[in-house]
Parts: C-alpha cells; sequence; structure tokens
C-alpha cells in the first residue's frame, strides 16, 4: 500500500510540473495584462513602463526559469492587477467556496440516494420515470439559468431569501441548491443502475431466502455495496466542485476560488492564473489519492489488485 | 465708570461673538446635516479593489477610490469636464513652462493632518515613481521637470516644454493620477501598511475591503468642499452578474446598480428608477494601416469608400434597438458637448448633416469609386471593457454594410485577444476596420493623439517611415496644441484637428453611449451625475436619502 501511495504522489509531482508549464505558456498566449490596464489614448511609452514595473519587460524563457526557481522556493508570485501574493490570494478565497461545496454535496446525497434507491426498486414503472426525469431536468438546467431563475422568484417575486452575496444562513440557501442540482442527478443515476447490479447479485437473493425484510436487504445490503462507486464519484465531484463553481459563484456574486480563476483569466493576470491552477491541481490530486486509498480499504479487492 | 467702560467693551465683545457665532453655527449645521443609514451600490468590476492609487487604474479610481481621496484638480460638477478640486485653482507663467497650484485651505486627511502643498507634490513623485502602476507614469515622469513647494498651499511645477493640458490631466475629469495621498501618514506607517490603512481626505472614510466581495466607507462628519454625505455609511459590492445586481436593487439589497442599456426596459418595468448619464462614451469604428504602401490599391485606402460606408449606417436604428433609446447621434471623433476649447454647437450639426443615413448615396460613392458591386471588408468586432454593448452595435453596423453590396467578413475577438493585435507592426490588422471606443473626456487632443499621431500606439494616419500629408498636417497641429496658451487660438487649431480626422473618415463615431444605472427609489433620493462621468465615486456624497429629495414620478 505504501508502494502504491509513493507512486501515486509521484505521478501528482510529474502532472504538477506538466500543469505548470502548459499555463505559463498558454496564458501567456492570449495576451498581455498592460494592454487591458492601460487607457486607449496611452503612450507606448507608458506601456513600456508598465511592462517593466509589472516585471513582464524579460525574454519568455527567462521569465519562465524565474517562476520555476520561485516556485521551488514555495513562491508562485503575486497577483499583476491585485498586487498581493497569488499563494495569498488563493487561501482568502479558498474558504468561501468550501463553506458551500459540502451544504450542496450532502444535499445532493440526501436527495439523489433515496431517489435512486426508489428509482431502480420501481424499475420501468412511472417512479422510476418521474425520478429519471427529475435527474435529467438537474443535468440539462444550465446552472447559470437555473441560479437567475431561483433568484428572480425566491428573492424578487416571493422576498424569501437574499439574492447573492455571501452573508447568514439564508444567503446559502439558493447557490447551494443551483450548486447542487446537478450533482443530485449524478448521485442519483449512479445509485440506481449500481443498485440495480447489486439488487441481482447471489448474497442478496441469498438474504431474501433467509428471510430479511425487504427494508433491510434494500436500505442494508444492497445500499451498502451500491455506495461504493458513490465513493469514487464523490472524490470527482468535489474536484469538480472547487474547480468548477464559477458560474454559481459569478451568478451569486460569492468570492470564491471559481470567480477568483474567471477574473485571473480576464484580466490575463498570469500569476495569479499559474497558482490558482496549480493549486487546485494539488488539492484535486489530494483528494483523488484520498479517494483511491478510502477506496482500497472500503473494498479489499482493490487493495489485492 | 472706568468699571463700567471694561463692562461696556466685554458686552459688545460678548455680542459680537454671538452674533458672529450664530450664523456660523447655523452654517455648520447646515454643512453636516444628519447623517444615517447605508448607502448600497452594486457594481460589475472593483477592478484591482486597491485603495493605493499608485496601483490602480482609471475605472477602479473613478468607482471606488475617488470616494475617498481628492484630486489635485476636480471637476465642473454642472457642465461636466475640469473644475476646482483640492486646488481651487492654477495659473501658467508667462514663459509657459511653470504652474502654479494653489491648494484650498482648510482641507484635513481623515487622520487629522493638513492638506498642503507638500502632500501634492509627495503623491505626484510616488505616481510618477518606476514602481507606480499608474498608466501616465512614464509620460508624467518625461513631462514635469520639477517640482517645489512654495509654501503650505502653494505647489510650483516645471515642464519639459509648455504643457497647457497638465491640469487636465491631474484632473479625475481625465486621469486618475491626480490623487492626493497623505505624506506624513505614509512615510510613518510605510507603503504596506498605508495599503492595509488607507487615509485619503475624501468625503468618505475608508473602514474594510473584502477581497472579491465589497468595499466599506463611512462618512466624514465635517464640511467638505465635495459635499458632506447624507448617507453615514457606504458599501460598495462586486456583483458582476447584471440580473443579480438589478434584483438586489429591486428587493432593496442594493439601492444603485449599474447596468447595459439591454436592461433598461425591464428594471423600468419592475419599478426602478433608470438613470442615463450623457455622453460618457463614444462607440466607434476605424480603419488600421490604410496609409501603408501595401494598401494603397484596397478599397479602404479610399476617402470616399469610407464615407460611403458611414452613410451605410442607420445610426437612428442602433440608438433605437440596440441602445434601447438611451443613446444619441454622435459629435464628430472623441468629441462631447462639455469637450473643451471646441465649438460643440458648430460640430454638432455638421456630424447631424455627415453622419446621415443615406443608402442611396453610398452605393453611388461606392460605384464612383470603383466598386460598383461592392468589396470585401474584413472587420474585427470587439468590446472595450465596461461596454459589451460594442458587440451588438458592431454586429448590426457589419450588416447595414452587407445591405450596400459590401461582403463583410466579420470576426469577433474579446478585448484581451484584439488589444495585442494593435501593438507593433499591427500586421493583423493591415486594411482591417474594428470596432473601438473613447471615454467621456473633457481634453481632446491626448485622445486624438493616441489614435493619429505618427509616435502614437494606434497611427491610423502614418508612421515614421509613411508620414503622408494628413500625418504631417495632424503632428504639426498637435504640436501647436500643446503650446497654444491663448483660448481662442487653441479652438481653432482644435477645430483644424477635429477637421482634419472628420475629412479623412478613418475613425467614425457611431453612437454616443451613456452611462445607465438601476435605482431603488425607496433607498436613495433624486441625484444627478456629473455629465460624462459615467462612474459614480464622485457622486455619492451628494445623494440625498429617499425622504430627503423623492424622485418625480
Amino acid at each position: 500500500m505504501k508502494r502504491y501511495i509513493v507512486y501515486r504522489m509521484l505521478q501528482g509531482v510529474v502532472l504538477l510540473c506538466m500543469v505548470a508549464t502548459i499555463v505559463f505558456f498558454l496564458g501567456r498566449l492570449t495576451g498581455n495584462p498592460v494592454d487591458l490596464m492601460l487607457p486607449e489614448d496611452a503612450t507606448a511609452e507608458d506601456r513600456v513602463s508598465m511592462i517593466k514595473a509589472l516585471g513582464l519587460d524579460g525574454p519568455l524563457h527567462e521569465q519562465f526559469l524565474i517562476f520555476v526557481n520561485n516556485a521551488l522556493h514555495g513562491d508562485l508570485g503575486t497577483s499583476i492587477r491585485m498586487r498581493q501574493p497569488a499563494v495569498e490570494a488563493f487561501f482568502d478565497r479558498l474558504p468561501n467556496t468550501l463553506a458551500i461545496i459540502p451544504w450542496a454535496l450532502l444535499m445532493a446525497m440526501v436527495i439523489g440516494i433515496p431517489l435512486g434507491v426508489i428509482a431502480a426498486l420501481n424499475r420501468g414503472n412511472m417512479i422510476d420515470r418521474a425520478a429519471g426525469s427529475v435527474a435529467v431536468l438537474g443535468i440539462a438546467m444550465p446552472s447559470f439559468w437555473l441560479g437567475i431563475l431561483l433568484i428572480y422568484v425566491f428573492s424578487v417575486e416571493l422576498g424569501w431569501l437574499p439574492s447573492g452575496r455571501m452573508g447568514g444562513p439564508a444567503h446559502y440557501v439558493l447557490p447551494v441548491i443551483t450548486l447542487g442540482a446537478f450533482l443530485v442527478a449524478g448521485f442519483m443515476r449512479l445509485i440506481r443502475s449500481s443498485m440495480l447490479e447489486v439488487m441481482e447479485s447471489e448474497f442478496v437473493k441469498l438474504a431474501r431466502i433467509k428471510g430479511m425484510s425487504e427494508a433491510v436487504v434494500v436500505w442494508k445490503h444492497c445500499l451498502r455495496n451500491a455506495l461504493i462507486p458513490v465513493l469514487t464519484l464523490w472524490g470527482v465531484f468535489v474536484g469538480n466542485l472547487i474547480t468548477g463553481a464559477i458560474v454559481t459563484e459569478t451568478v451569486f456574486a460569492w468570492p470564491g476560488v471559481g470567480r477568483l480563476t474567471y477574473e485571473a483569466v480576464i484580466f490575463r493576470d498570469f500569476p495569479l492564473l499559474q497558482a490558482v491552477i496549480i493549486l487546485k491541481a494539488v488539492l484535486i490530486l489530494s483528494i483523488n489519492l484520498f479517494v483511491d486509498i478510502l477506496y482500497a480499504y472500503v473494498d479489499p479487492r482493490i487493495r489485492l489488485a | 465708570m472706568r468699571d463700567r467702560q471694561i463692562v461696556s467693551v466685554w458686552a459688545l465683545a460678548v455680542t459680537i461673538a454671538v452674533s458672529l457665532s450664530q450664523p456660523l453655527a447655523a452654517q455648520t449645521q447646515k454643512a453636516t446635516p444628519a447623517q444615517k443609514g447605508t448607502l448600497v451600490f452594486a457594481v460589475e468590476s472593483l477592478s484591482a479593489q486597491t485603495l493605493d492609487p499608485i496601483l490602480e487604474g482609471r475605472p477602479g479610481n473613478a468607482t471606488y477610490q475617488a470616494a475617498m481621496y481628492d484630486s489635485l484638480v476636480g471637476f465642473d460638477i454642472a457642465k461636466g469636464g475640469v473644475g476646482p478640486g483640492v486646488a481651487e485653482r492654477w495659473e501658467l507663467s508667462d514663459d509657459g513652462l511653470t504652474w502654479t497650484f494653489h491648494i484650498r485651505a482648510g482641507q484635513k486627511f481623515h487622520n487629522g493632518d493638513k492638506v498642503t502643498a507638500h502632500d501634492a507634490k509627495f503623491s505626484l513623485e510616488r505616481q510618477m515613481a518606476p514602481t507606480s502602476l499608474a498608466s501616465a507614469a512614464a509620460t508624467l515622469r518625461r513631462t514635469i521637470k520639477s517640482m517645489e513647494v512654495v509654501d503650505d498651499l502653494t505647489l510650483r511645477i516645471k515642464t519639459d516644454g509648455p504643457q497647457i493640458g497638465l491640469p487636465a490631466s491631474l484632473s479625475r475629469a481625465v486621469a486618475p493620477e491626480g490623487a492626493i495621498m497623505p505624506k506624513a501618514y505614509i512615510e510613518k506607517v510605510g507603503e504596506e501598511e498605508f495599503r492595509k490603512k488607507p487615509i485619503g481626505s475624501g468625503p468618505w472614510k475608508f473602514v474594510r475591503s473584502v477581497p472579491g466581495d465589497r468595499l466599506e466607507f463611512e462618512a466624514i462628519d465635517y464640511p467638505h468642499f465635495r459635499g458632506t454625505p447624507r448617507f453615514k455609511n457606504l458599501h460598495i459590492l462586486l456583483v458582476p452578474e447584471e440580473s443579480t445586481r438589478v434584483s438586489m436593487v429591486r428587493t432593496g439589497e442594493a439601492a444603485i446598480a449599474s447596468i447595459g442599456p439591454e436592461t433598461m426596459r425591464s428594471a423600468a418595468r419592475g419599478g426602478l428608477e433608470v438613470l442615463s448619464v450623457p455622453g460618457t462614451m463614444q462607440a466607434l469604428y476605424q480603419f488600421w494601416g490604410a496609409f501603408r504602401p501595401d494598401q494603397k490599391d484596397s478599397p479602404i485606402a479610399k476617402p470616399r469608400v469610407r464615407e460611403a460606408l458611414s452613410l451605410a449606417i442607420d445610426r437612428q436604428q442602433i440608438i433605437e434597438h440596440v441602445m434601447n433609446g438611451k443613446a444619441s447621434m454622435p459629435h464628430p471623433f472623441a468629441a462631447f458637448e462639455y469637450t473643451e476649447y471646441f465649438n460643440a454647437k458648430t460640430w454638432k450639426a455638421w456630424a447631424d448633416k455627415a453622419y446621415r443615413y443615406d443608402p442611396v448615396a453610398a452605393k453611388k460613392m461606392l460605384a464612383e469609386a470603383g466598386y460598383p458591386n461592392g468589396f470585401e471588408l474584413n472587420f474585427a468586432n470587439t468590446a472595450l471593457p465596461g461596454t459589451q454593448f460594442m458587440v451588438d452595435v458592431g454586429t448590426a453596423v457589419a450588416d447595414m454594410w452587407t445591405k450596400i453590396g459590401v461582403k463583410v467578413n466579420i470576426k469577433t475577438y474579446e478585448w484581451g485577444s484584439f488589444s495585442p493585435l494593435q501593438m507593433g507592426e499591427q500586421a493583423q490588422l493591415a486594411g482591417v476596420a474594428s470596432m473601438y471606443r473613447t471615454v467621456g473626456r473633457p481634453d481632446m487632443p491626448w485622445r486624438y493623439n493616441g489614435a493619429f499621431g505618427s509616435k502614437s500606439q494606434q497611427h491610423l494616419f502614418g508612421e515614421k517611415e509613411h508620414c503622408g500629408v494628413e500625418c504631417q498636417e495632424f503632428d504639426k497641429i498637435y504640436a501647436a496644441l500643446l503650446a497654444e496658451r491663448d483660448g481662442e487660438k487653441r479652438t481653432e487649431l482644435t477645430d483644424r484637428m477635429v477637421k482634419l480626422v472628420a475629412d479623412t473618415w478613418i475613425a467614425i463615431p457611431i453612437i454616443e453611449g451613456m452611462g445607465y444605472y438601476a435605482i431603488n427609489p425607496r433607498k436613495v433620493g433624486q441625484f444627478a451625475a456629473i455629465p460624462g462621468r459615467h462612474e459614480l465615486g464622485d457622486v455619492f456624497e451628494r445623494m440625498p436619502s429617499a425622504d430627503e429629495k423623492p424622485w418625480k414620478k
């Protein structure tokens, strides 16, 4: 097991180096932050002066070597736009994103898992189709549209909830629903198919032959085994939520890392973009490694393999 | 007898003191009315969200830094353009090489320190420092030769050659570089601490900044030359999504939100007030590299063809349908009603005629120029930050050109991708027409030089090696304008410059746009923005409460 973990960590380091190199050069292909910071009537002289002040005047390979050297010393640079250390900016915003993710996951599991079980138990009938429709709706609805719709109904028309921004518990409701809607569908579909597979297993038949009640068979034996693939999906979802909450955070004016990434791209804030992508990659690699290890403990077959 | 005299003198003195102090007290009371409530403003971008003026660009400075910093030269609030600021007046020496700024007395920073000429000098030096990200840092370094504090309220700036436009360039109406920072405080606490706990002399004091979320300010409680705030607090919220901003105004979570023209009607239908600030920008299109020898056979190298393309544009349709009626016919390039040293009325009359819609004349002109069946035109459609509607305007323009037989190859660029194309040799832009913008500023020559000067970045008339008649003429007029002190002669020169550009049809205005805001009338009273000034950073202190001055129905 230790060997496996060390191997996975080495793989992660190689991947991080690749990510850092790609994001460094790709970002610079899209333009120069100076062009976005200067007004229309700025002179060429002003432009040169600002490029120098920002340390963007050297050849690209030199800038890359400086970046690698600094990164090896734990310094991912200073945000061009905010003049704040990029790592600090990331960790300033990360707690805001992490504040909604657990709630979105909880909502998805509380709704998605029972819905998946019910759909599996009622395979092919109206209930299954209704649950399937919920799943399709959750996947098909763009989160920006759902977010705006929720704001219109619950904030503007009914006046029950705030339109957005961070605040008390009421401020969490709409962003969590928007973020969680997609996950509900994912969990529901996965649990349904997983349950159908498990329900055909020999041990389930044996449990029934032994005279166990249907509730115990379904909710204890079947569901416990059907949850194993969900563990993998959980890891993927957390990663996706950290990287992909851009839309939800933008619609609800939530100052998380998703929006920070978007701003870094729009303003061509290279150091911030590099730091955000690298740190997100580290997070995702860590979560996946954690899930893999957990998976190995939950399912001994994985460990043996 | 002597005692009685003393008593009488005392009584007289007391009477005079009381009679003098009463109106003074009344005046003070009038100048500092009761401040209550929080004014909440939702905006799409907080730019760098830093309170250090040397690290922020123009939009951020105008939106939120303006609340807490004063500028050496300020605004003409009623008319728009340049007016008194921290300096109440300024004058130029006879040789045209020294500007003297007279600081108004009695101003103070939020920590109680007096605002003096030392602070003004220190602030300009900070803006000009190599570490400064001020967009005009290099220009200021080149033009300002030396600065001298004559006394606490007088600053003398010597320039490297005549710089008639210097006061304008230190006005927030034009640029952010005139922001006044506290010398003694920054020297005492250091730059890092200043950035954490900034102090200015404006009507609002800094409270806190939550990155990516909001800025909070508290009103000062003493009279200020810009006006004493009527609200106790000011919160500026970053809400990137426009529909969310409007929802927040409708629910009362925000009092004011910046919006685009496409949202105006729905905001008004939702019971909100919609404020349009006139003359904040001009959407235009321009032709790149038409002067180059390799473009001499291109249709766009011919002024008549360029004029024909302008005649094919139905500007009223664009105003009505793209801008929802909240825009107007433009003045000539980069000119507005409030532009200084400029015959606005005469040129407006000219523009109304020149920018008419006449597709028949357009087709005739194309035929006369040798293109009876039109030609192929590459058109780069783009929008500068803050005016996304430019893409819709560009799409409409391209569609109108196709109606006179021009085959338009339209390519839409995100601004960050388009902007690098205009640098250096502009190889990818030669022979291309593109959308562009000019923001509302009172000093026209700078903008003209940025577009047409042979040494400028855009150099639409030509550059060093290929500087033809128009290019040389422009450089000559611009150099004369920089040195001309006489107002009438300056206006004459401006007219010549405008005519030169207008006759070439190389950069053509499409519409004059406005700044748009959705307002909850229950949260803030009626106020007026500064003409030509999109941002509200210099207006917050003059906003009344909803009870004080309700919006007219």
